[in-house]
């Protein structure tokens, strides 16, 4: 039914993927609604800001990772959600024009103790620009359904 | 520009108690589309089949609510320098259509930067509850703030 389950992540598994290109708009769209910052939002105000032009915000280069590791390999894999993120760093500006892609790397896998059917995997997770400098890293969790349980239906 | 807060004014202990929006279904769905479409985020039918057993939001979603709130509450008027990142998020409750989200911010720690002594970094934690008192997230997020000029 999936292509992926908890199985088919080890350490050391990886999947890279992409690209997004964020326009000024892009960014200004985004920081309209959810983070609206001056160096989000204005690009005259972003000038005389520590970053010198328009950034986006951290969250919008979360969530372009987020759509990336969807359309690369989540959808169709049998994830049943996060329970969360141990570390987010904003290591780098992300600035119009740049175009970034997503690296995926498993580096733990645990299977569950009290749910047999499912397994937590943890992750590092990194946007990437086009000169290959790491703009955002996390490392985070997901749970998937283990490949034997497909068949006993709801996890 | 002249702000209202600065980094002094994130003594740890200060809390900020915010009041959030319903989160609606079409809000989820479209959310969801843009930047998180696993199907028990998009596909209402098809989440009632998932372990949640419907439509439940986007956790970047909550996050997203959650900043939105600071922005309004004091973020727009504090001499914010960004942020190098985030410590801990959980999603501890799923969150459903209808869901009434409030946040309580906390300041933990604050610090003043030994590099660059105009400004300090501060350590608040998010803990957002629904219309139950359930808490449904929380996380610790660093903001740096210039200090207040003489």
């Amino acid at each position: 039914m999936f292509k992926y389950y908890f199985e088919d992540f080890h350490p050391g598994w990886t999947f890279e993927l992409g690209s997004r290109t964020l326009s000024a708009e892009d960014i200004i769209a985004f920081a309209r609604q959810w983070d609206p910052q001056r160096y989000h939002t204005d690009e005259e105000q972003a000038r005389a800001s520590p970053y010198g032009g328009l950034i986006a915000s951290g969250w919008q280069t979360a969530c372009v990772g987020m759509r990336l590791m969807c359309d690369g390999y989540l959808n169709e894999s049998a994830c049943v959600g996060s329970p969360g993120i141990e570390e987010i760093l904003f290591r780098k500006p992300v600035r119009p024009g740049d175009t970034l892609r997503f690296r995926s790397t498993a580096t733990e896998t645990r299977p569950s103790k009290t749910k047999p059917n499912r397994g937590t995997v943890t992750f590092t997770w990194e946007v990437i620009n086009q000169v290959g400098e790491v703009v955002l890293s996390m490392i985070g969790t997901q749970l998937f359904l283990r490949r034997t349980a497909e068949a006993e239906g709801k996890g | 520009m002249t702000k209202k807060y600065h980094f002094e004014d994130f003594t740890p202990g200060r809390v900020w108690e915010l009041e959030g929006p319903t989160v609606g279904k079409e809000e989820i769905v479209e959310f969801a589309r843009r930047f998180d479409p696993q199907y028990f985020h998009v596909d209402e039918r098809a989440a009632e089949d998932s372990p949640y057993g419907g439509l439940i939001a986007s956790g970047w979603q909550t996050v997203g609510i959650c900043m939105r709130l600071i922005c309004d509450a004091y973020l727009l008027q504090t001499a914010s320098l960004g942020s190098p990142g985030v410590n801990e998020v959980r999603w501890t409750k799923p969150v459903r259509p209808g869901d009434r989200l409030r946040m309580k911010m906390t300041v933990i720690e604050a610090k003043i930067s030994r590099s660059k002594p105009d400004r300090g970094t501060v350590l608040h934690r998010w803990e957002v509850y629904n219309q139950h008192g359930d808490m449904v997230m929380h996380m610790e997020g660093y903001g740096m703030y210039a200090r207040r000029p003489e």
